[in-house]
């Protein structure tokens, strides 16, 4: 009786302590995968969304740091952040890119009716 | 309940609470940038993503009612602000999306207004080119009726003329050649009453076509000097010119040659060939 107990206590000591050095790695893979989106979509030239852009590689280096320390819920609590930044890269990339897409568009038709207007001024008149 | 109704218990909660704790900026920051959200464009053009911007800030709020100004709080507050900022850049892009749209809308409209005007204008442009062809070959139709009349009008002058003296025709155009013997006495440039009669007989023909250039010639046999052949000659057709332009033909349309002894058409060595040289050749230019 006196042995099953000690065995207990070291196999719950023994779990108890690996539980304590086991980290469960940061899962970046997401965040890392939406920085590297923004930056194909063009985010380093349009201002808000280098912005954003920046503020998610920033949290994610800090996350990373939080995460090497062994403050784990800080760090997912950072990727968070960084998520979200990235996220709102590709948004505002997306958004610009809408944007340029539509004033070409636009233009595209004011260019049509003026070139058709100034051939209907230069046309000769087949009136007599 | 709604997003609005839990959005005022979570801040009246806030409120309550906020007595003793004073919300964190990232909190406040993200408060704002949800009503701002989701109560502009947002709301209609991105309803699912102020929705998951609403549940971040109800997060946010929840984990700052629970534990107060916490790390965790602020990062929750933070993530909720930016979802508000994703929802309205979703807004933006089904706008700019939609405008786009239009415009490429607009322009195959006006493209295909462009090509029914052009099909109309290129449909006049076919109708005023076969008017103008039929009229072009009404045209050529009359310019021929007016050659042949020319032609038939030449015809008859011709026969008229040479009931009245020689006519023939070379490259300066019809010569009418009169006789120096029927027109004036010997050495003398005075048309004979019977000369004058003549010529307007001649001119009445000429008259038919008034606006052909006649060119009067003198021409005399070769006794005498040249010289005064060649005054004689002049005066002899001077006296022809007057005699047509006084009978109606424009003068400016007739000029006079003296040509004395040079031409002549015959020898001068017989009194026959002599008399043949002694003439006045009216020279009738083609057109």
């Amino acid at each position: 009786m006196t042995h099953l107990p000690k065995i207990k206590m070291l196999t719950l000591a023994t779990v108890a302590t690996l539980a304590a050095c086991a980290t469960t790695p940061l899962r970046s893979d997401p965040t890392t995968s939406e920085i590297r989106a923004a930056q194909e979509l063009g985010a380093r030239q349009v201002p808000t969304a280098a912005l954003h852009l920046q503020l998610a590689k920033e949290q994610l280096a800090k996350a990373e740091a939080l995460s090497a320390k062994g403050d784990e819920e800080r760090a997912d609590s950072m990727l968070e952040r960084a998520q979200a930044d990235a996220e709102l890269a590709v948004a505002l990339s997306h958004e610009d890119t809408e944007k340029n897409e539509a004033e070409a568009a636009i233009a595209r038709v004011r260019e049509l009716r003026s070139d058709n207007e100034a051939l209907q001024t230069t046309a000769p008149s087949t009136e007599q | 309940m709604t997003h609005s109704n839990s959005l005022i218990l979570l801040a009246s909660a806030s409120m309550l609470i906020g007595c003793a704790t004073i919300a964190p900026k990232e909190l406040v920051d993200a408060r704002e940038h949800y009503q701002r959200a989701s109560r502009g464009d947002a709301a209609d053009a991105a309803p699912a993503e102020v929705h998951v911007a609403n549940d971040a800030l109800a997060r946010a709020e929840h984990s700052f009612d629970e534990d107060g100004d916490t790390y965790r709080t602020r990062d929750l507050a933070y993530v909720a602000q930016r979802k508000s900022q994703l929802a309205e850049a979703t807004a933006a892009i089904k706008q700019q999306k939609a405008s786009k749209a239009d415009a490429n809308a607009e322009y195959r409209e006006t493209q295909g207004e462009i090509v029914d005007q052009t099909k109309g204008e290129l449909d006049d442009a076919r109708k005023d080119l076969l008017v103008s062809q039929q009229a072009g070959a009404m045209t050529a139709a009359q310019l021929k009726a007016e050659k042949e009349a020319r032609a038939d009008a030449d015809r008859r002058a011709a026969e008229a003329l040479a009931k009245l003296g020689a006519v023939r025709d070379d490259d300066r155009g019809m010569i009418i050649t009169l006789s120096g013997s029927v027109l004036f006495a010997s050495n003398k440039a005075t048309l004979l009453p019977a000369a004058r009669a003549r010529l307007e007989e001649v001119t009445d023909v000429l008259l038919e076509e008034p606006d052909r250039k006649l060119t009067v010639e003198g021409h005399t046999d070769s006794q005498g000097s040249d010289d005064y052949n060649a005054r004689l000659s002049q005066r002899r057709a001077d006296a022809v010119r007057d005699a047509i332009v006084a009978r109606g033909y424009p003068r400016d349309l007739v000029r006079t040659q003296g040509l004395g002894e040079a031409q002549p058409v015959a020898t001068n060595d017989s009194s026959e060939g002599r008399a043949n040289n002694r003439r006045v050749e009216i020279v009738v230019a083609r057109d």
